[in-house]
């Protein structure tokens, strides 16, 4: 199907994009890479007046590292997260989670940016942003703020940006020496959405992880992390019974959502499923 | 409230200029005002792959990219891409492997192929058949179409090229 | 699709059914509702555009109000259309009961949503109305002076 009609402006400034952005209002939508956005208006499920092309905006692009923080800007596509010597080197979670995005002609254009600010409960960033304790840099109409992302993942498709900001880019710590990390994603094919994953970061010094993180995607509304779980695990030797602790704590403390295809008690199992996977990898 | 919006883009090597609803997808344009009827339109949605064009050298969905987008952009398609030599392995092998059938997907096949081969040379079987998989076939059941990129990717290992056979366009 | 709720509201039972029957109070508490109006006491047709991600559509939809006991509960059916984007219908219970700390609200809904919604959205139905039912008590109880509190069973309160 065709999209409807829309008029098309590419701003070459971030400062020309929020204001026009603030101009036309909830009748503009900003595109990036569209491929969530595109879709959505060969559906009609969208009809916006206006689209604002944001791929110009040179504030947005970019990988570099900044003193122990590592930038990875908005409009940064998943190919080039997949392909880079920097995310390889300081933020390798990204590297592994990168290919299970769909596929190759999607990835060559859909952005990190786009993925943080739809928060879709099945997409592979936000998840990992959360596992890395990235914080968020967004531009407004009064200028820049930040926000960790812990904060910014609010409810179903609902993260703290407000209709007339613009996701600038991430900070994320860059890893320490030891540094682990688990990635995983169960789908029914390669690149659908997921009906379960765990992004597992940690620090590793023998059979004990210090520091972990154990986040869920598409169980939830949002990505969310196994608190309790992590708790347990935190500072001990790793070993079979306290790996089925942490299981059992984490199909505890989190709360499903069964979606179309899956219902809430088999997601729970998965959560599960996927904690001991990633446990035993990194201690194997 | 459409305004139309004028671009220049580089099509298969040649200039082109239009003024063109902003709405219009990339493969529309191209198959529509260019009449390059090589990509094909499936699901309009990004999944099935048969719309696959390269825009500044990667591989993108031509209906998930507007026209507009393109401007300034070099946009290559199975014509430009068979008249330059650059997919002739892969279409020697898929004519050995008969990795075609109606031919509906393989132009998006042919395009996404020849991205695994020029960034990922050293794939395996299990690769080829998780990269191919955003390309649907409905006719070949996608065996033969591994075997004929696995057989490029081998022949290309060894230094090897595929005499082409394939017609000129 | 099910989905069914309770909700504490720090306000009087007799405030909470006023509101419930309010339209401005109404127009107020839907998200997105851009038009609504009384056709007569039991119907009550409404506008609402529903955002959740890249989706905007729009809805004009129809509620019918049935075996009404004021101050109690009340039945309603409703239908919605979202033009190219789908179809929605369903029917709700709503009962009132006093409880400690104002008036709780508790909520049956079966619902079907057809069309385009449903296949794409089909993955996110049970999240996307929950989380309307929930910007919905959270605006409404706004609308009355009064907060939500978080009910102790509720496992998502921190």
């Amino acid at each position: 199907m065709k999209a409807a009609a829309f008029d098309y402006a590419k701003p070459k400034a971030l400062s020309e994009a929020l204001a026009m952005l603030a101009q036309a209002g909830e009748d503009a939508q900003l595109i990036a890479g569209g491929q969530t956005l595109l879709a959505t208006l060969n559906l009609r499920l969208s009809e916006p007046s206006m689209l604002i092309d944001i791929t110009n905006l040179d504030e947005l692009k970019g990988i570099s590292v900044v003193g122990d923080q590592l930038r990875i800007g908005a409009l940064v596509t998943h190919t080039e997260i997949e392909d880079s010597k920097l995310i390889a080197q300081h933020a390798p979670l990204l590297k592994a989670a990168a290919p299970h995005i769909a596929h190759r002609a999607i990835r060559n254009l859909g952005t990190w940016g786009g993925s943080l600010a739809y928060g879709d409960p099945a997409a592979e960033w936000p998840a990992c942003s959360l596992a890395l304790n990235a914080t968020m840099l967004i531009g407004g109409p009064d200028g820049e703020r930040r926000i960790s992302a812990q904060d910014f993942f609010i409810d179903l498709y609902t993260t703290s940006l407000e209709p007339n900001e613009i996701l600038i880019a991430t900070e994320i710590p860059i890893a320490s020496s030891n540094q682990v990390f688990y990635f995983h994603e169960l789908a029914r094919r390669h690149g659908d959405y997921a009906i379960a994953g765990l992004a597992l970061v940690a620090n590793k010094t023998g059979k004990v992880l210090s520091d972990c993180t154990f986040t869920f995607f598409s169980v939830c509304a949002t990505p969310i992390m196994a608190k309790k779980a992590q708790a347990l695990v935190d500072g001990k030797p790793l070993n079979d019974e306290l790996i089925a602790n942490a299981v059992a704590a984490a199909r505890q403390e989190i709360e499903s959502i069964a979606d179309i295809t899956n219902s809430a008690e088999t997601k729970q199992h998965l959560i599960g499923v996927l904690l001991e996977r990633g446990l035993k990898h990194l201690i194997a | 409230m459409s305004l139309k919006k004028k671009i220049t883009m580089t099509v298969n090597g040649s200039i082109v200029n239009a003024e063109i609803e902003p709405r219009r997808h990339l493969v529309d344009f191209l198959r529509e005002d260019l009449y390059l009827k090589g990509p094909h339109l499936g699901c309009e949605q990004g999944a099935c792959g048969a719309c696959t064009v390269k825009v500044d050298g990667k591989i993108i969905r031509g209906c998930l990219f507007l026209a507009v987008q393109a401007d300034g952009c070099v946009v290559e398609t199975i014509e430009g891409l068979t008249k330059s030599g650059a997919l002739a392995d892969l279409q020697e092998a898929f004519m050995r492997h008969n990795a075609m059938q109606c031919g509906f997907c393989s132009s998006g096949m042919l395009l996404a192929a020849a991205e695994l081969v020029e960034k990922q040379p050293k794939s395996t079987r299990e690769e080829v058949r998780e990269w191919i998989s955003g390309n649907y076939c409905r006719c070949t059941g996608y065996h033969s179409i591994v075997d004929a990129i696995m057989a490029v990717l081998e022949a290309r290992a060894k230094g090897e090229k595929m005499k082409p056979v394939v017609a000129l366009a | 699709m099910e989905l069914n709720g309770e909700q504490l509201i720090a306000a009087p039972i007799p405030d909470v059914w006023k509101g419930l029957n309010d339209i401005d109070v109404l127009a107020k508490s839907i998200p997105g509702c851009e038009e609504i109006s009384r056709v007569s006491p039991e119907e009550i047709h409404a506008k609402v555009m529903f955002k959740i991600g890249p989706v905007r559509a729009r809805f004009s939809g129809k509620l019918f109000l049935s075996d009404v006991i004021p101050d109690q509960s009340c039945s309603m059916a409703f239908e919605g259309s979202g033009g190219a984007a789908g179809f929605a219908k369903g029917r709700s219970r709503v009962e009132l009961k006093p409880a400690e700390g104002g008036t709780l609200v508790s909520y049956t809904t079966e619902a079907s949503i057809g069309g385009k919604l449903g296949q794409i959205g089909g993955r996110l139905i049970s999240a996307s109305a929950k989380k309307i039912a929930d910007d919905f008590f959270q605006r409404f109880a706004k609308e009355l002076g009064g907060e939500i509190a978080p009910l102790e069973s509720d496992p998502q309160a921190e």
